[in-house]
């Protein structure tokens, strides 16, 4: 701690010193004063959560002298994609951009390495998870940091009472309220499991909301479920390698729980689930707490009965999908010092329980040894709610489409291959050596550099 | 009497000489000065800059020349993104001309003073920005809480998973389309059909025409143009449409409602291809380009013998 | 004989004059039944949306009844964006925009269309048809090197351009100007020419002919292209998507949609709510312009 202290303050020396010395030489310099910093965060859907981290950074901001302009971008509409795109191409903007899973990557060279202020946070908080490290580091090296506000799991977010009555699982004994998932029960929670409780909860009239859409959800979902099977499209060499009986297996099971979904989940998008639950049509999503959180202000008694917990397993394991949120610094950054100094400010585990606590415990910051903030302990009805909504358990945390190369998987997950062709089985009527087929000449387009 | 004043004119010019006709010619550049400033800064060189994006790799770091669009041509995706754009864009500007015909029709029966009321609703989905009232589709399409299912529902009929088969996905976004442009096509028919002489109609009468023939030989030779420019215009925008497609389905199912600005926007922003995506948009310049020339050229020579035959 | 082909005649028309009557008492309640038929299908979605936002969250939430009908009626949509600060921003944003668009694109169009329609110089027939063509270059294709642009001029100027609401008063007439001046062209054109060569032959100057002659004689035209570039600024999607970022800086159709849905969280009735507030200047200009839109608009296609 003491060390760190240390280490932090000398960044932030080294930063003001910066700021002092740009601050003469902005003038002579008219547009771009040093000393000057522009953020354009994540805009957050909790209301409130924006203020906490303002907070943070105009307590970092007063104490560097630093004139610190914020701007919330949200994601709805593509917006902040946008802005990243059309940032990294004029190679001006913003100092610091938030940036979701694929896009520390895929602008990795227009990105300043931060493998230094990286070693700094990594020495304090502990190592990250493996999915923060594969998407934050694509080339080597960290190209972003990762950032709390955003990041999270999309396990399954349960029915208690329809599960329990209509498939006979009892969530509250795998991953109970009040301690650690019980490790002998939580094994019988598999993907065959799902199917069966897929079946039963269709025939009961409440049909299950996996969407087959192309959106992050279904992706991240379906993803799982591959991982769950050792199915890769590509692996971490860059060859194709869908067409295994692993993947076979997989589109096979896919194809059946397809059967007991809704009619129309090859639309789906990510408020579609949300509204499944919400609407109380449904006994189970693939989603963070948000669908909870709304159903709290617009249908409590649905929300009460609401469980989160890890996805099911395979032959190959529990893979959960973890999606984290980094911030970057543009290499254009005229202010490269002050930028790291802010990140390394958000980064320490009293601003990440600060904000974590502000979203309502949305929010899962990429460090393992922060989950167990008591945000998720406390957050309900019903309480406990979150408790497994961090890691739990003996999941592994993964994302759809890893271990391939990181300009190959951004395209898969992007293009939602697997989903297509699941869809492509699904809805049009083909097998699956088709869909494989199908899916081979699409990854060899993924190839091009 | 007009062709006499034009021509002393003509000759007082030429009588000063060309200083006067140079003199003109800079006024009419100067007037058109801010218009070809603009066009050259915000269109033309972003448009071959465009264009120079498009030689390029997918990092932009290296020409390629042709590679990207040799690379689009092989991919099935483009093809079917192709096919779809054309249906899409024909069928739904097909069936905006057609309604837009038939309501201008129906309006310019009624009695003058009606007129007003039943114009001004009927041009409201034309008036409404397409971002706002295409999300108000979505909501009426969304599977869980679809009003319009409701409505089927209620008698007796099947719920229809408007956006979830692509059929139906396709269906839906050319509705919405038709919807938003239909009125358009209305109101500009309307107009013209109030420019059609009286004495045409009723000399069709003298001769003993029926509703139809007056509608085949008096009606569509006079709304020609106005028919060729609208459905020009209409083809444009909705062939380069991104809203209506983007808001309701972005693409899916299984692409099948990509078109060229979506599928652009899928490539270029969403998977970081900038310049597979700026290839994909260039797509759309040539197709339209002909179909304007080409409709073009014939209300021209359309204006031209009118002008002959009148003047 | 004759006596009686002339009662018969009478009796003969009068049952064909009937049939006549009938006939169009029956075209025209056909054409009420079809135009009612269109408004139904026309009118339904802004009658959705006047009907969600005035529904609570939790009404819209829970599936029971019509959605067609709204069981406990709030204001609270409405009174939450009229309150809000931020909505009344948009407002005014988009207000400045649509205001310092159309002021430009007008000048622009005038000063242009005046001289491709009345005088010639070199490389005018190819600059009427430029514009016309500039019309099909779609948006997606031009909004990231007009990012490099901005910022080659603010590196120049050292003015910000990116994420200033009124970048897009330099942005839209690129949108607004090649169609109005298509439709203006067309006007003037069709104004006969006796007008100005009378006004020449009494000493006009140039500009005293544009003026004096030619604006007071196309005003619906003018009121046309008008009302054509006050639509396209109010509505425009992806520009304002693109370039402005800070919220403070956000005009309509875009604030309303990234800041009302928030992730995979929608607040369906605000949203409802803004889209009927966005539509409603739009509404009411058609309501009172139409008439000279309608004009000025065919006169300029046709003869374009």
């Amino acid at each position: 701690m003491t060390r760190w202290h240390l280490s932090r303050r000398s960044l932030l020396a080294g930063a003001s010193g910066t700021v002092v010395a740009g601050t003469t030489l902005g003038r002579a310099r008219g547009a771009y004063a040093a000393g000057k910093l522009s953020v354009g965060f994540w805009d957050h859907w909790v209301p409130g959560a924006n203020d906490t981290l303002t907070r943070l950074c105009r307590e970092w901001a007063e104490k560097e002298k630093v004139d610190l302009k914020i701007d919330y971008i949200p994601s709805q509409g593509n917006k902040l994609l946008l802005t990243i795109a059309a940032e990294a191409q004029a190679r001006s903007g913003h100092d610091i951009l938030a940036m979701n899973t694929w896009l520390p990557g895929s602008h990795a060279e227009r990105l300043e390495p931060v493998d230094d202020l990286m070693k700094e946070i990594l020495a304090n908080n502990g190592p990250t998870n493996p999915v923060v490290e594969y998407l934050g580091k694509p080339d080597g090296h960290w190209r972003a940091v990762p950032a709390t506000p955003g990041s999270q799991m999309k396990g399954p977010a349960s029915r208690l009472d329809l599960m329990k009555e209509h498939a006979g699982i009892d969530l509250l004994a795998m991953y109970p309220p009040d301690g650690p998932a019980n490790a002998a029960e939580a094994a019988k929670w598999t993907w065959d499991a799902l199917l069966a409780a897929a079946e039963k909860c269709h025939k009961a009239g409440y049909p299950f909301g996996i969407g087959l859409g192309t959106t992050s959800d279904s992706v991240d979902t379906w993803g799982s479920l591959f991982q769950a099977y050792g199915a890769r499209l590509v692996d971490e060499q860059g060859n194709i390698v869908v067409s295994s009986d692993a993947t076979r297996a997989a589109l096979d099971f896919s194809k059946r729980l397809a059967a007991f979904l809704p009619a129309d989940a090859i639309a789906w998008d990510d408020g579609s689930n949300n509204r499944w639950l919400i609407s109380g049509k449904g006994a189970l999503i693939f989603n963070p707490p948000s669908a909870w959180a709304v159903a709290k202000r617009d249908a409590p008694q649905v929300a009460e009965k609401i469980w989160h917990h890890p996805a099911p397993a395979g032959p190959k394991g529990r893979f959960g999908p973890y999606l984290p949120y980094y911030w970057g610094i543009w290499a254009f950054s005229p202010n490269k010092s002050a930028a790291k100094s802010l990140l390394a400010h958000l980064s320490t585990r009293s601003a990440a329980e600060q904000l974590v606590a502000a979203s309502q415990g949305y929010d899962i910051p990429g460090y393992t040894s922060f989950n167990d903030f008591k945000t998720w302990l406390e957050e309900g009805p019903p309480k406990g709610t979150l408790r497994h909504y961090p890691n739990s358990g003996d999941q592994i945390l993964s994302i759809a489409a890893a271990p391939a190369p990181h300009k190959i998987a951004e395209q898969i997950y992007n293009q939602a291959t697997i989903t297509k062709m699941i869809a492509r089985m699904v809805q049009g009527g083909e097998s699956a050596d088709k869909a494989i087929a199908w899916a081979e000449r699409e990854l060899e387009g993924f190839m091009r550099g | 009497m007009a062709q006499a004043a034009g021509g002393a004119y003509r000759e007082r010019v030429v009588a000063r000489g060309g200083s006067l006709a140079r003199r003109r010619a800079w006024i009419a550049f100067f007037l058109c000065l801010p218009l070809i400033l603009l066009v050259l800064a915000l269109v033309v060189y972003p448009a071959f800059y465009s264009l120079h994006l498009a030689t390029l790799n997918k990092s932009m770091t290296r020409f390629v020349g042709l590679a990207n669009f040799t690379f689009l041509f092989k991919r099935e995706t483009f093809w079917m993104v192709v096919e779809q754009s054309v249906i899409f864009a024909v069928s739904a500007v097909i069936f905006k001309a057609l309604i837009g015909f038939l309501l201008a029709h129906l309006v310019h029966r009624l009695p003058d003073k009606g007129q007003r009321k039943w114009r001004g609703m009927l041009l409201v989905p034309w008036v409404i920005p397409p971002a706002m009232s295409t999300l108000v589709w979505w909501w009426m399409y969304e599977p869980s809480y679809s009003a319009l299912n409701w409505l089927l529902r209620s008698v007796g009929l099947e719920a229809v998973p408007w956006l979830g088969d692509p059929y139906w996905a396709r269906f839906s976004v050319i509705l919405v389309n038709v919807w938003y442009g239909a009125p358009f096509f209305m109101i500009m028919y309307l107009a013209a059909l109030k420019s059609v002489p009286a004495e045409l109609y009723e000399a069709a009468d003298i001769d003993g025409a029926n509703a139809f023939q007056k509608l085949i030989y008096v009606t569509l030779p006079m709304l020609r143009n106005i028919i060729a420019v609208t459905v020009l215009f209409s083809l444009i925008v909705t062939f380069a449409n991104f809203d209506i497609v983007r808001i309701l389905t972005a693409g899916g199912p299984r692409d099948m409602t990509h078109v060229f600005a979506t599928w652009a926007f899928k490539l270029g922003i969403e998977s970081n291809d900038i310049p597979l995506g700026a290839c994909v948009s260039l797509f759309m310049f040539p197709i339209l380009g002909a179909a304007a020339i080409f409709i073009l050229r014939d209300v021209h020579r359309r204006s031209r013998e009118l002008a002959g035959v009148t003047g | 004989m004759s006596r009686a082909e002339a009662t018969a005649a009478p009796a003969a028309f009068v049952p064909v004059a009937s049939d006549l009557l009938r006939r169009r008492h029956w075209a025209l309640w056909s054409a009420y039944f079809f135009l009612g038929l269109f408004c139904v299908f026309f009118l339904a979605p802004p009658v959705y949306m006047l009907v969600t936002s005035l529904k609570t969250s939790q009404e819209i939430a829970a599936l029971e009844g019509s959605p067609w009908l709204i069981r406990e009626p709030t204001l609270a949509n409405y009174a939450a964006l009229l309150g809000s600060p931020t909505f009344l921003n948009f407002f005014k944003n988009s207000f400045m925009v649509a205001i310092i668009v159309v002021s430009v694109t007008m000048v622009i169009s005038t000063l242009a269309a005046f001289s491709l329609a009345r005088m010639r110089f070199l490389g005018s027939t190819v600059l009427a048809t430029g514009v016309f063509l500039t019309y099909l270059i779609p948006e997606t294709l031009l909004f990231i090197p007009m990012f490099q642009i901005f910022t080659w001029l603010r590196d120049v100027t050292g003015i910000e351009f990116i994420n200033r609401w009124w970048i897009l008063c330099i942005v839209y007439p690129t949108l607004t100007v090649p169609f109005c001046t298509w439709i203006l062209i067309g006007y003037f054109s069709s104004i006969p020419k006796e007008l100005d060569e009378a006004a020449i032959v009494d000493g006009a100057s140039t500009l005293q002919i544009l003026f004096k002659v030619f604006l007071p004689v196309a005003l619906p035209g003018l009121i046309a292209a008008t009302i054509f570039a006050f639509t396209v600024s109010w509505a425009q999607f992806l520009y304002p998507l693109a370039f402005t970022t800070s919220i403070d800086q956000l005009v309509l159709p875009v604030g309303i949609v990234t800041n009302l849905i928030k992730g995979d969280v929608f607040n369906w009735g605000q949203i409802m709510a803004g889209a009927l507030l966005t539509a409603a200047p739009p509404v009411l200009i058609y309501a009172f312009l139409m008439d000279y839109y309608i004009a000025g608009l065919t006169a300029g296609a046709t003869k374009g």
